[in-house]
């Protein structure tokens, strides 16, 4: 028997599941409080009731602590140290954050073009001393120091032994290429670290206090999940939109569709393909940062059920913010759900009131009956048209990705029949509207209110290793672990290659507690490497992988349930 | 800010043999130096997917011979695709410019392809080209060209055609292949003075190219005024390039990208695979989207002897004079089944490199007042005695000229071993084949 806790710290709501084996066991929803999320995670994990006999076996937890602490810029100052070499000016991108730059010239492949300058060292540190309002978090990232980190690691040597508090965070430990990126990414992961780690400790020490025993796991952006104290802080926004595309793959098992999740604010979108979600080429971007945070490829539409509805140049509209839950479930102002309650779609909300918010929308002379369905069907054809170009924006995008191998452009990604699944609150209620829009069949599982929980409490954990070989230069990189290494085997290297992939993925993944059983391999790309006329070795690119996914499958209760109003 | 695409398509399976220089590894460093960078994340960068030619777009521009199936096109195919896939972004206002960085490249193939010359099986520009004009009715387009190789491929498609002006800078044809591209090659005799060749001598660097830009292409071109400038843009003339002799950087790259205001460059040769190519493909990206490439810097610095500034300087004058005195290389010589009119007669050889055999070309224009004239090419592949026949109906060709080349199809079926008839005016392309009869591509798109 495996029973796991999921929770999905929302926006509005954070919704909590417990799961036992492949049966929901009981779940809830609790309003989320941001100014205190570890509260909310706790009181919803005692609304599920987590004592008696009964063990659980493990938490996951998806959680805006950090996506929230970046975009209200909650953190400590971080000093960032560039090492730009040559190249693009910094300044042709936008930089969110200050920084300061050091000499030092590293190339494409990892070879030294210039090395620091060590009495700019000195006069740094020298200047440090001098103030009193540094930051004791420095980030240190040089341009391609994912193919050699030699002057990170320099100047990292230098500043600890000036100053041995000093919290160093250093650009190579995200090994994939963008210099931008990656400045950003180890910015912000060490940004937030502090808090992260002193989350972790109270919920660790909480649940405890409640008997539970259970390993307490975080939702990853990129579907995988990993113990609270393995996972590097970054790696943890938006996992939201992630926990719902899971939660959509936990009740359609290898199907293709397209997941719409209809949140209070927001509407998450992502797409699955013969069950698996497709991935983003580039990192996630939070606010003004991009990142190299590996995410699945989603997208978020300002338009949810608790849209406020504003009057522009004389038209209704859905504006982009909410006030507050829908009128008739108490709140201040008209929105979609009473629009939904108002028709008779959704199963709650006080019709009375629904009907006072739409008539409060319309002049004293338009308010019959005919007057208020007709407004309330047309708001949620502009809810749904909103929608439909979003969805269909993103089955392009996916069409568009760029391929760099012949084999690419000869096997294009086939046009698939999609459906859509919609999930969220107003799953149901929008249903019928989508499916007119898209001339698409919209589905709508049993439990739209907790799919992100649900999807949190069956995601179980990714891994990914992309190995970067360069035999001429005898040397190796892997990019998702950040490792550099020295490279022994030959220079041409066939079957050593794939052992050695092999035996890095499991010592990689072994550190991390990892299973790779059902790991994928990418085919190995070999680029021989000429000088003059002589093949001198190989560059060699090759990748092993466990992609996102689910533990288990949620049973589906039998076609006329699924109909039934969930309360 | 410019609005740039960028077409990357490096065709990491691909090569021409493990260590030739058109291999996987051509543009491995560059992916590295672009993605690095982060050149995908300036706002005004876009990038596109690679696309695939149809057949008929290759058939359009070029005589395929013997038999299209004779030949592995699927890369070219592709390359030229994603030029296509560009330039119909620039076309319906999506990109400002735009860069295909593509391989294989195309400029040494012409208007008829027997082979692999110089690398290049398809012209991607003369096929984007040709596109442009009939999809979107482009009238006047200029090609310059800045490999260090004279673009011989292209020339020789365009050179009867008035609607394009071909300018192509390079290293001395005496002193690298294909070995022309001289001064007096100024086009057939419906287009004299829209073939412009300016041979530079080994060791030119950044001044004296844009010397010869700004004092000789540039005023040709405002001249001229076309509707779409497409910049060959190969990098070999970097003072790195182990098979030509020049002395240009990076910077002078960007610089030169900057002077020529490309709507389209589309990347030719140039096989410094490490010490040129990431720093030059950055440079020329960055210079058309605007932002400074000043910043660019290779890991080498020059060490070639470099021609001195005013030496060039009057070396430019000599060209120019040789330019001006240029006399027409063709004779006028009639045939009885040639259709009515006066047809010039241009003889040639062209010399298949990758391959190692010779092209026998009889080459002839219907001289016109009113249009690019019917063009009809005979050509062989000795010791072979099967004849192969290509005939051009132009762009805006006029009735007699487009009754001439259909004469000439009708007169040559079952008189050579494949017969290709170019309507371009018409858009499509009929190709008969001994073993097989006619065959019809339409390039009408839906």
């Amino acid at each position: 028997m495996r029973r796991h806790v999921g929770i999905d710290v929302g926006g509005t709501f954070t919704d909590a599941v417990l799961i036992n084996q492949e049966e929901i066991e009981n779940k809830t929803k609790v309003p989320t409080d941001q100014d205190n999320l570890l509260h909310t995670l706790l009181s919803a994990l005692d609304r599920l009731g987590l004592d008696g006999g009964n063990p659980v076996d493990e938490i996951t937890v998806s959680t805006t602590l950090v996506t929230n602490a970046i975009l209200q810029g909650r953190f400590p100052p971080v000093e960032l140290y560039l090492l730009p070499g040559t190249g693009m000016k910094l300044e042709s991108l936008s930089w969110p954050v200050p920084y300061k730059i050091m000499s030092g010239t590293i190339d494409y492949r990892g070879r030294e073009v210039l090395p620091p300058d060590e009495l700019q060292w000195r006069r740094i540190l020298q200047e440090r001393k001098l103030n009193p309002s540094k930051s004791d978090h420095v980030a240190i990232v040089g341009k391609f120091s994912h193919r050699n980190q030699l002057h990170e690691e320099q100047l990292a040597a230098y500043w600890r032994q000036a100053e041995p508090g000093v919290n160093l965070a250093l650009g190579h430990e995200w090994g994939q290429a963008n210099f931008y990126r990656r400045s950003l990414t180890t910015y912000l992961n060490l940004a937030s670290q502090d808090l992260w780690q002193e989350f972790a400790r109270e919920l660790e020490r909480a649940v405890c206090e409640r008997g539970c025993h259970a390993p307490i796991k975080v939702l990853k952006t990129d579907g995988g999940v990993l113990p609270l104290d393995r996972v590097r802080p970054v790696e943890t926004i938006y996992s939201g939109p992630t926990a719902g595309v899971l939660g959509a793959m936990a009740q359609n098992p290898d199907a293709s569709y397209v997941v719409v999740d209809i949140g209070g604010t927001t509407t998450d979108l992502g797409i699955v393909l013969s069950g698996s979600p497709l991935v983003s080429v580039r990192g996630a971007k939070i606010g003004p940062y991009k990142t190299l945070v590996r995410s699945l490829a989603v997208r978020s539409v300002a338009v949810g059920a608790d849209s406020a509805i504003v009057r522009e140049a004389g038209s209704l509209s859905l504006a982009r913010y909410r006030l507050g839950p829908a009128y008739c479930l108490g709140g201040p102002a008209p929105t979609p759900t009473d629009a939904m309650c108002y028709l008779g779609v959704v199963p709650y909300g006080d019709r009375v009131r629904a009907e006072e918010a739409l008539a409060s929308l319309l002049p004293d002379e338009h308010r019959l009956p005919a007057d208020l369905t007709r407004l309330a069907k047309s708001l949620l054809e502009e809810m749904a048209g909103r929608l439909a170009v979003e969805i269909r924006a993103m089955e392009q995008e996916w069409q568009d990705e760029p391929a760099y191998k012949i084999w690419g452009v000869l096997h294009p990604q086939e046009a698939r029949q999609f459906y859509v699944w919609a999930s969220g609150g107003g799953a149901r209620g929008l249903r019928d509207f989508l499916q007119r829009k898209l001339h698409t069949e919209v589905r709508v599982g049993q439990f739209p209110e907790v799919s992100n929980a649900v999807g949190a409490a069956l995601a179980r954990p990714t891994f990914s290793c992309t190995l970067h070989l360069d035999t001429v230069l005898g040397r190796f990189s892997v990019e998702e672990a950040g490792e550099q290494g020295k490279w022994q085997g030959a220079k041409r290297p066939h079957a050593e290659v794939d052992s050695f992939l092999e035996k890095t993925a499991e010592r990689l993944a072994g550190a991390k507690s990892i299973d790779l059983t059902g790991a994928e391999k990418e085919p190995f790309d070999f680029f021989p490497v000429v000088q003059g006329y002589r093949t001198v070795g190989q560059i060699v690119r090759g990748r092993l992988y466990v992609p996102p996914g689910v533990w288990g499958h949620l049973h589906q209760r039998p076609e006329g349930g699924s109909r039934r109003a969930e309360t | 800010m410019n609005k740039t695409g960028i077409l990357f398509f490096p065709a990491f399976d691909w090569s021409l043999g493990e260590t030739h220089p058109e291999r996987e590894e051509r543009l491995l460093y560059t992916q590295e130096q672009l993605f690095e960078e982060g050149v995908f994340d300036l706002p005004q960068i876009r990038q596109f997917a690679p696309g695939m030619a149809p057949l008929s777009q290759a058939l359009l521009t070029q005589g395929i011979f013997p038999h299209p199936a004779k030949h592995d096109l699927t890369a070219h195919l592709i390359a030229a695709g994603s030029t296509l896939v560009l330039g119909e972004a620039l076309a319906e206002g999506q990109i400002q410019n735009g860069f295909a960085l593509v391989r294989p490249p195309g400029h040494h193939a012409g208007a008829t392809v027997l082979g692999n010359r110089g690398f290049c099986t398809l012209n991607n520009e003369a096929i984007l080209i040709n596109h442009l004009r009939s999809k979107y009715g482009v009238k006047k387009v200029a090609v310059v060209d800045t490999d260090v190789h004279h673009g011989d491929g292209t020339q020789d498609i365009f050179y009867h055609d008035p609607g394009v002006l071909f300018i192509s800078l390079h290293q001395d044809g005496r002193t690298l292949y294909p070995g022309t591209g001289f001064a007096s090659e100024k086009g057939g005799p419906n287009a004299w003075g829209m073939n412009l060749d300016i041979p530079l001598p080994p060791g030119t660097g950044d001044e004296g190219i844009h010397y010869v830009l700004e004092n000789w292409v540039l005023p040709r071109l405002d001249e001229f005024k076309p509707d779409i400038v497409i910049n060959s843009a190969g990098q070999d003339n970097h003072f790195s390039d182990p098979l030509a002799s020049m002395n240009v950087t990076a910077r002078g790259y960007g610089r030169i990208t900057e002077l020529v205001k490309p709507d389209l460059a589309v990347l030719e040769g140039g096989y410094s695979i490490e010490a040129a190519l990431p720093y030059v493909n950055l440079a020329i990206l960055l210079a058309l989207a605007g932002e400074d490439y000043n910043g660019v810097m290779e890991a080498e610095k020059p060490n070639r002897p470099q021609v001195s500034f005013t030496g060039l300087v009057s070396r430019v004058k000599e060209l120019k004079a040789e330019y001006a005195q240029a006399q027409p290389n063709w004779v006028w010589r009639s045939q009885p089944y040639l259709p009515d009119g006066t047809w010039a007669y241009i003889p040639r050889m062209i010399y298949y490199d990758t391959e190692g055999f010779q092209e026998v070309r009889f080459d002839r224009v219907r001289k016109c007042a009113h249009c690019g004239g019917t063009v009809f090419i005979e050509s062989r592949r000795p010791p072979s005695r099967g004849r192969y026949a290509l005939v051009r109906i132009p762009f805006g060709a006029c009735p007699e000229c487009s009754q001439a080349g259909y004469d000439l199809w009708e007169y040559l079926i079952g008189r050579a071993e494949t017969v290709q008839l170019q309507d371009q005016a018409g858009a499509q392309v009929l190709f008969w084949h001994l073993d097989e009869g006619v065959t019809r591509f339409s390039t009408v798109q839906e």
